[in-house]
């Protein structure tokens, strides 16, 4: 009887975790399986969920040419983008969450707080001003001016997540190793750093990913063609209205997505550990 | 501290004060000719019947995405709520749609509703619930329905792992003492689960709230507000005043009552809802 129960109950669980996985999969197995069909039947809507006529011809094209710039510019772009906020984040990021687990100072709590509002930041409002300052800087249309602006909006939610970290390396290893002779700063290098690893990798990763999939600030900042991210030159295959370009369009929006799912899902299990031990603390 | 500090005001805080200053000028660009007007940009976006709409639009897109996206994932991360076999697996998975780029969602959602060729309306003719294709980010009804639910299907996997991490810190003996006592299932929702995640179900409230009330780059690149406004919400009308019909002092003063009104949020948010405990 009892075990009879359990067996409903873990039908059901397996249904449930099912159809979920379903609802999050299938939108991306059709943009794929479509990616794969020759362009002529895309338009048709003769589109088959098994590619009946595969094809790598649409991948071809967008590699070969693109209003202008290659798709592998946009490519090529994004991860200099991406890479370059990844790592100012993580420094920045590393610096002031050490700050915040280590010293007690006014304002402390009002400020980690402030780290996760800023998380929510409504970017749209800023929009106007930053380019204005990026104009004074002379960091429009350079790709400088987009790591920083990147950097300020994911550099906030890594500090919040780092806390964490650092919160959980005993204070009393340091201890030793200042007593042992380090300085301060070697202290950190040698014992927090290696400690916080998969930390600091979370928020490298997670501003990678955040930085990448970036579209407003792109949009705004981003004049030529050849300067531009994936997000920024897959739009613009589609506001050539009445002609939109699907065959390209499914092929770079498979190329946009499957980077990041590769890099992530990896190392997803650290980034729910940090962002739980983040938030429920 | 210092270095975060130094991004975030010099990149955010500055900038907001800044559009708080442009949403107090009579200005097409936000430099060059500027009138001081006051409130003036105030008193006339809230006599103006595309600002009206636009904040129906919010309220409207908010609280559906809120519904959605707290009740889902509460159900989802409940059911998920045990050990099985694949589990770390489903739940890594789980998380693609939401770590997906923002285009690639877009672009998405353009290719499977398109009305000749997309998946949505051969699944709904052959069916045979509606006759003619349905062009959904095309009508005016259907626009902003759509968009909310591809905008919840993004952030439920996020909210449902949030939820779940709470609840796993419920200790499986407590359940048992609780069925022991004679407790149904809602009594030991009501006093047991939601007491103990009660922090986490505001944080997640919070984070759908914010996020959806920002919400641009989807609506921008799907329908750009359109068609005839149904889905222009505040945030697409701040760019489409400042770029498209250059009034940047009512997009800023658009931009100015987001940002207090998030604040304020925000405050509320953390001085009664969110416990941190020590």
């Amino acid at each position: 009887m009892r075990k009879n129960r359990i067996s409903t109950q873990t039908i059901i669980l397996y249904a449930g975790v099912s159809l979920l996985l379903f609802i999050n999969l299938f939108p991306f197995y059709l943009v794929f399986v479509g990616s794969l069909q020759p362009h002529a039947d895309i338009l048709r809507g003769a589109t088959k969920l098994i590619p009946v006529n595969f094809t790598l011809k649409n991948y071809v094209v967008l590699f070969r040419i693109s209003g202008g710039s290659p798709f592998s510019t946009f490519v090529l772009n994004s991860i200099k983008v991406a890479i370059g906020a990844a790592l100012l984040s993580t420094v920045v990021a590393t610096i002031g969450a050490y700050g915040l687990s280590r010293y007690q100072f006014y304002g402390k709590e009002v400020i980690g707080r402030m780290l996760l509002l800023v998380y929510v930041f409504p970017t749209i409002v800023v929009v106007v001003p930053v380019y204005d300052i990026m104009a004074k800087l002379r960091l429009v249309d350079s790709h400088l001016g987009l790591i920083l602006i990147h950097t300020a909006l994911t550099a906030p939610f890594c500090t919040w997540l780092l806390r964490s970290f650092f919160d959980s390396v005993p204070r009393e290893l340091e201890e030793a190793g200042l007593v042992d002779g380090c300085s301060r700063w070697k202290a950190f290098l040698h014992i927090v750093v290696p400690i916080s690893a998969a930390g600091m990798l979370t928020t490298a990763i997670y501003s990678m990913v955040a930085s990448w999939g970036e579209y407003t600030f792109v949009m705004m900042l981003i004049d030529s063609g050849s300067k531009k991210t994936v997000p920024l030159g897959l739009s613009a295959y589609m506001q050539t209205y009445g002609n939109i370009e699907w065959g390209k369009l499914l092929a770079g929006t498979a190329l946009n997505v499957i980077p990041i799912v590769v890099i992530f899902l990896p190392l997803a299990r650290y980034f729910l550990k940090g962002f739980m031990e983040g938030a429920l603390k | 501290m210092l270095p975060v500090s130094f991004f975030v005001a010099f990149f955010l805080i500055y900038p907001f004060l800044i559009t708080v200053r442009t949403s107090l000028y009579f200005t097409a660009f936000g430099f060059g000719e500027m009138e001081f007007c006051g409130l003036g940009n105030f008193f006339s976006l809230f006599q103006d019947e595309v600002f009206i709409t636009g904040l129906k639009n919010s309220f409207v897109w908010t609280l559906g995405s809120v519904a959605l996206q707290l009740t889902i994932p509460l159900g989802l991360a409940m059911l998920l709520n045990r050990e099985f076999r694949g589990g770390m697996v489903a739940k890594s998975v789980m998380l693609i749609p939401w770590i997906t780029p923002l285009v690639g969602i877009a672009m998405m959602t353009k290719w499977i509703l398109e009305p000749q060729l997309g998946f949505a309306n051969k699944i709904l003719l052959q069916i045979g619930l509606i006759k003619q294709p349905i062009n959904f980010l095309g009508s005016p009804t259907f626009a902003l329905p759509s968009l909310l639910i591809i905008s919840s299907w993004r952030f439920i996997p996020f909210g449902t792992l949030l939820l779940l991490a709470a609840l796993q810190t419920i200790p499986p003996s407590v359940y048992d003492a609780m069925k022991v006592d004679g407790a149904n299932s809602w009594q030991t929702f009501r006093f047991l689960i939601f007491p103990m995640i009660g922090s986490m179900i505001g944080f997640v409230f919070f984070l759908a709230f914010a996020w959806n009330f920002n919400t641009f780059g989807l609506i921008w690149i799907t329908t750009k507000g359109g068609p005839v406004n149904s889905t222009n919400t505040l945030p697409v009308l701040i760019y489409r005043r400042a770029f498209r019909i250059f009034n940047m002092g009512e997009s800023a003063a658009v931009a100015t009552l987001i940002g207090i009104f998030l604040i304020a949020v925000g405050f509320v948010f953390f001085k009664y809802i969110w416990k941190r405990e020590t």
